[in-house]
């Protein structure tokens, strides 16, 4: 096995890592998700991030600095300040880990480092023999992606062994685009999701039901049927799999995004999915909501509007503002579109959600080092902002330069 | 066997007889340079060479020495022609290719000389195919002049430290540059792509390099195109020797083991792109 080392020195992070078929692995669950990878070197660890083009399915893996042998950022940066947030295309990366047979057996140490002056991140894999091959891959700066997810306001959760979900999944058919998770007081049921049009003659259906008992943590707070996209999801799953983890399910009532979340000792990774807003479907017979002819379902849940949601009198106030929030150095503003909103946290007061344009700027201004940012704590920054706006900011994966791109992506059917 | 059949008398008027078991073992190495359709074959007493060549700057070549045949008889000194290797190749594997143990495809290969098809006798379980190619003039290999005398750097691997790298060579390059130093980095294959470049370092000391023979650095380019073929070349073979010379002409020699065990060579040479100090 392959030893983990990471160093930063200058203004550079060089990284070993402790296992690098697992960091491929995470990278090819990422790639499942989006065609670009965000690389956030933090004081809390190495934050690898994705998002699909829809903006419907973000993902976030998170190696803390135990993960790897050695972990060093750039010298002379304060918390937060000056460190590098780049951007990589997908297909630039992913051929580095493609086989990961391959990289268990000849990879002795690997280090990755990135060079603001060059522009460069540098992958390179110390291989038996004495063989190393060195990548040199050209990045763009970037504004880290951002999320948000109340987790903790989430009425319905489950907590189960990665196997268990995998064997779920195991049942759908790989080009099984989205399936529908129900929750219900005394059962859990997953289903494959069909658009009405489709010839129901042809469709299989296919229905797991599981009793409580078989997860680890089983809340339900509300009925709901969430429907989202399983092949996003599929990455994430083998990656829990392959690390005997358990998987946490967060979610609420229909149309609200789900959360996926697995932490241990050294990692954790998240991956957020929005879901349809008309997930009711219980059979073939029933008439699909709002006609969206040739967009991937998923993504018409960006189409939809917000819904406001009645959280079991917990209110956004009582509450410490978001659970996590993955923000840029450079603070860049959080941005509310309305069409944004399928990845929005259930809120109490929809009301409240204008507000967040005034709170906006001071989330613009406030520095990073003072905001929460870690997944793994999945705790809150007491340093968060006193009345409690980041809960009220809509919760979204975004880059603040596209914001004029996302009013136009919801307008019209995005495929996937 | 029902090639053995044949009367003695038909052999009289062939100037080339050669004659496998296992077809395999001239087919697999074939296929290691088949690139571009046709080839000359050149037989001599001592074997077969065939020559595949690519825009005047890359030639590959194999040795299949009469040793490897069961039979190889020739008449001239010197018997030359050119084929279809895409058409030779489909005929040899003619009965499907199968791999299964102990079936083979025996081939009995003659040729009649100069205005004469190249005719192939194949058969397999009992069942017998004739095959009859029709030959060209053949042309007259490039002399890439590279000799022994004029080798810089040489060094030798073992193919299966290179097979990986070969394979996932950044095809969004149009080069590969190959670096050879009596210093570091020693050998180096390198690709410069879109998303960034690629290094592949072997140092003199890896238990992969059989020999490290680096009198100078040098660094050459080669055409990405013309050398990405020679991954079929390497695929097959145990041992590879690379060499350069004064000029930065390229010379990749393959030590090629059939399914008998037998060895086979297979070389390409290929000219430089651009010299790079």
């Amino acid at each position: 096995m392959a030893t983990m080392s990471c160093v930063l020195e200058g203004n550079r992070v060089k990284v070993a890592p402790y296992c690098v078929a697992a960091f491929g692995k995470a990278i090819h669950a990422l790639s499942r998700i989006g065609e670009e990878l965000w690389l956030d070197p933090m004081v809390k660890g190495l934050a690898l991030r994705s998002v699909n083009s829809a903006h419907s399915a973000y993902t976030c893996f998170l190696f803390s600095p135990m993960f790897f042998q050695h972990y060093s950022l750039g010298s002379g940066s304060e918390q937060g300040s000056a460190t590098i947030k780049c951007k990589l295309l997908m297909k630039s990366v992913l051929p580095l880990f493609r086989g990961l047979n391959s990289i268990e057996r000849n990879v002795e140490r690997s280090q990755i480092s990135i060079s603001t002056p060059s522009d460069r991140v540098t992958i390179q894999f110390f291989c038996r023999h004495g063989i190393t091959k060195t990548h040199n891959l050209h990045f763009q700066e970037s504004e880290a992606l951002q999320a948000e997810f109340a987790s903790h306001l989430c009425p319905n959760v489950l907590k189960a062994p990665a196997r268990l979900l995998g064997d779920m999944v195991m049942h759908f058919p790989v080009f099984q685009e989205e399936i529908t998770l129900s929750m219900m007081p005394l059962s859990v049921s997953f289903r494959n999701y069909c658009e009405a049009g489709n010839d129901h003659m042809k469709m299989m259906y296919t229905e797991m039901s599981l009793h409580p008992d078989e997860f680890d943590y089983f809340q339900v707070g509300v009925d709901s049927d969430i429907t989202f996209c399983l092949k996003e999801l599929r990455g994430f799953l083998s990656f829990a799999e392959s690390h005997s983890l358990p998987v946490s399910v967060h979610f609420g009532a229909t149309g609200n995004p789900v959360r996926f979340y697995i932490k241990d000792m050294v990692l954790e990774a998240t991956v957020v999915l929005a879901t349809l807003m008309d997930s009711e479907k219980r059979g073939p017979s029933q008439p699909i909501g709002p006609p969206h002819p040739s967009s991937p379902r998923c993504a018409d849940a960006a189409a939809l509007p917000a819904v406001s949601y009645e959280a079991d009198g917990s209110k956004p106030q009582d509450i410490p503002a978001v659970t996590e929030l993955i923000t840029s150095s450079q603070g860049s503003p959080i941005i509310n579109p309305p069409a944004l909103m399928q990845l929005l946290s259930p809120v109490d007061d929809p009301d409240r959600l204008s507000v967040s344009d005034e709170a906006c700027p001071s989330a613009t201004t406030t520095p990073a080092s003072t905001m929460i940012c870690s997944l793994l704590f999945r705790a809150l920054s007491s340093e968060q902002d006193d009345d409690g706006c980041a809960a009220r900011l809509p919760v979204l994966a975004c880059h603040s330069d596209a914001e004029e791109d996302m009013e136009e992506d919801y307008r019209r059917s995005p495929s996937l | 066997m029902p090639l053995s059949t044949q009367s003695q008398a038909d052999d009289e008027q062939y100037v080339l007889v050669a004659s496998l078991d296992n077809a395999r073992n001239l087919s697999n190495i074939l296929k290691a340079i088949t690139f571009k359709d046709h080839a000359i074959f050149n037989a001599t007493p001592n074997g077969l060479k065939v020559t595949v060549e690519d825009s005047k700057c890359l030639q590959a070549n194999a040795f299949i020495q009469a040793e490897i045949f069961q039979e190889f008889t020739i008449k001239e000194d010197l018997v030359g022609f050119q084929v279809n290797l895409t058409v030779l190749l489909d005929c040899l594997n003619i009965f499907g290719g199968s791999s299964v143990p102990g079936v083979s495809t025996a081939l009995r290969m003659c040729y009649g000389g100069y205005g004469f098809p190249l005719t192939l006798f194949l058969e397999e379980g009992g069942v017998v195919t004739v095959c009859k190619i029709n030959t060209q003039e053949p042309d007259e290999p490039i002399d890439f002049e590279f000799c022994s005398t004029n080798v810089t750097n040489k060094v030798i691997l073992q193919s299966e430290s290179l097979k990986e790298p070969f394979s996932e060579l950044d095809m969004t390059s149009e080069v590969l540059q190959i670096t050879m130093s009596p210093s570091q980095p020693y050998f180096r294959l390198s690709t410069f792509g879109n998303s960034g470049n690629a290094h592949y370092d072997y140092p003199k000391d890896s238990d992969m390099m059989e020999l490290f023979q680096c009198t100078k650095t040098q660094t050459n380019r080669y055409k990405m195109s013309l050398l990405k073929p020679s991954t079929k070349a390497l695929a097959l073979s145990c041992k590879v020797s690379v060499r350069t010379d004064s000029r930065g002409f390229l010379s990749l020699q393959y030590l090629v083991r059939n399914d008998d065990g037998q060895i086979c060579f297979v070389e390409y040479y290929c000219c430089p792109d651009e010299e790079v100090e």
